[in-house]
């Protein structure tokens, strides 16, 4: 199978990608050291070349009423400029994706998880009945980016050539268009975890100025490891390991994307239920694992002889020596630093060291 | 599963006690002229699907039309198809819970009775 690639492969492989295959895509694995992008990431101002999340652009005067009858959080009054993330669940409740819903003003762009695109185009058709919505898959001929870390705002200023950042004038998930290297991209203030991030969706054509143009301001590259790293120790689930059917948005640590007022969504009852009388089973949180741990993605977490949780994410570099994850840990025994056994063949402990919410406590 | 009245097929059959009060709120808005009801599903609600009542004097060119208790009950093609044999009924009183929607269709029905899934 051929993989995909951006387009910005060639100026990628020009800055020292080393590139690996995932989710169908060419992907820069690393520039030169994961650890030390990391440490950007988390410090300086980073880019990341994030293609490979879908992209659909849809246009429709029911664009935003459909989308907010069938997902968690109020999005139908979402002004040009304005976005918000939510969740499209199935009416169990589960998570069928989280997706960020943005308003451009001239269409609504709505940013998926990597591979996800086809299946919400299938999904919102199945409850496309009467209305005035058509939607289009633009991940191929779209390139973006995420620019993230505390000086990322001075860096997107600079290469934009403004005084002032774009963190005050926007509202979180607002979207504004800038010019960047001479041509323009579409910025939204999405954040990572807590750290402060942008997404940039540009032209294909326009990405190389555009990211020549964020490298002249300092910022610096790096490849899916580091940024899953900061993924990871940040509590940012991700489709397929902590998002998925498997879940609902109130085990995931999303409650702050659900809207308790807006009214009935698809899964809305399940998911009113599960917050009322506190039915919650699991959390999702962060992990922190013992100097000598032998751990794998799956591997159960067991305490005084009991599974009460499994291993779904894990990165050796943003805790230096030590690994660091995410998992899902029964209600009971979710109390912060608590430590779990993990269960043979892998060896050594778990500790809990946070929870995951993305999108703060919920109202 | 369709309901029949004098050889017509009727696609949503609306009782006495619906019709009135859909005339009732047609007179409140002040509403004059050739006017219906328009009944459709949308996507969304607690179950996938949820109904939508209008009124109004826009036909479609593939509506589905039957007067019924001097009411002219549009149903779009598409609608139709989730709608086929439902009987609209309004329930009144303290605990009344306004139109309802009787859906041999729906297979399953959320708590307040406004979503549905087939």
């Amino acid at each position: 199978m051929s993989m995909q690639r951006s387009a910005l492969h060639q100026t990628l492989s020009e800055s020292g990608a080393k590139f690996h295959q995932q989710q169908g895509w060419d992907l820069p694995q690393c520039f030169a050291s994961a650890s030390e992008e990391y440490q950007t990431a988390v410090t300086g101002a980073a880019v990341h070349d994030m293609s490979y999340a879908g992209r659909l652009r849809a246009t429709g005067a029911d664009t935003l009423d459909l989308i907010n009858r069938l997902s968690t959080n109020k999005v139908d009054e979402l002004q040009p400029g304005h976005g918000a993330p939510t969740i499209l669940t199935t009416d169990q409740g589960r998570i069928f994706d989280l997706i960020y819903v943005v308003n451009t003003g001239d269409h609504v762009l709505l940013i998926t998880s990597p591979e996800t695109q086809q299946p919400i185009i299938d999904w919102l058709d199945k409850y496309t009945i009467m209305d005035d919505i058509e939607v289009e898959d633009v991940t191929e001929t779209t390139t973006m980016l995420v620019l993230l870390g505390p000086g990322a705002d001075d860096a997107l200023a600079q290469a934009a050539g403004q005084d002032s950042g774009l963190a005050q004038q926007l509202p979180a998930y607002g979207y504004a268009a800038i010019e960047i290297g001479g041509v323009t991209a579409q910025v939204i203030r999405q954040s990572l975890g807590d750290v402060p991030a942008f997404t940039l969706v540009l032209a294909p054509q326009d990405a190389p100025a555009a990211w020549r143009g964020l490298m002249d301001s300092g910022v610096s590259p790096i490849g899916t490891e580091a940024y899953d790293a900061v993924r990871v120790a940040h509590g940012v689930p991700t489709y397929g390991h902590e998002m998925g059917q498997a879940f609902n948005p109130l085990e995931a640590g999303l409650i702050g994307s659900i809207d308790f007022a807006k009214g009935c969504y698809i899964g809305q009852e399940v998911i009113a239920r599960l917050d009322t009388y506190q039915k919650v089973q699991k959390h999702l949180v962060t992990l922190k694992f013992g100097p000598e741990a032998q751990v794998d993605l799956g591997t159960s977490l067991v305490q005084e002889g009991k599974v009460v949780g499994m291993v779904t994410s894990l990165s050796a570099i943003s805790g230096g020596d030590q690994l660091v994850g995410l998992g899902y840990v029964r209600k009971a025994n979710a109390s912060q630093g608590s430590r779990l056994d993990l269960e043979a063949p892998a060896q050594g402990w778990a500790e809990i060291s946070g929870f995951s919410q993305i999108f703060g406590p919920g109202e | 599963m369709a309901i029949t009245q004098d050889g017509v097929e009727l696609g949503v059959k609306i009782s006495e006690k619906a019709a009135e009060k859909i005339k009732y709120f047609a007179t409140k808005d002040g509403t004059e002229g050739d006017f219906g009801i328009r009944v459709a599903v949308k996507g969304g609600g607690c179950s996938g699907l949820t109904y939508d009542l209008s009124i109004t004097s826009d036909e479609l060119p593939t509506d589905k039309i039957v007067e019924q208790h001097g009411i002219k009950v549009m149903v779009d093609k598409k609608s139709y198809i989730y709608l086929v044999g439902t009987e609209l009924e309004f329930s009144d009183g303290l605990n009344g819970k306004g139109f309802v929607f009787v859906n041999p269709n729906a297979k399953k029905t959320c708590g307040c009775g406004t979503s549905f899934s087939v």
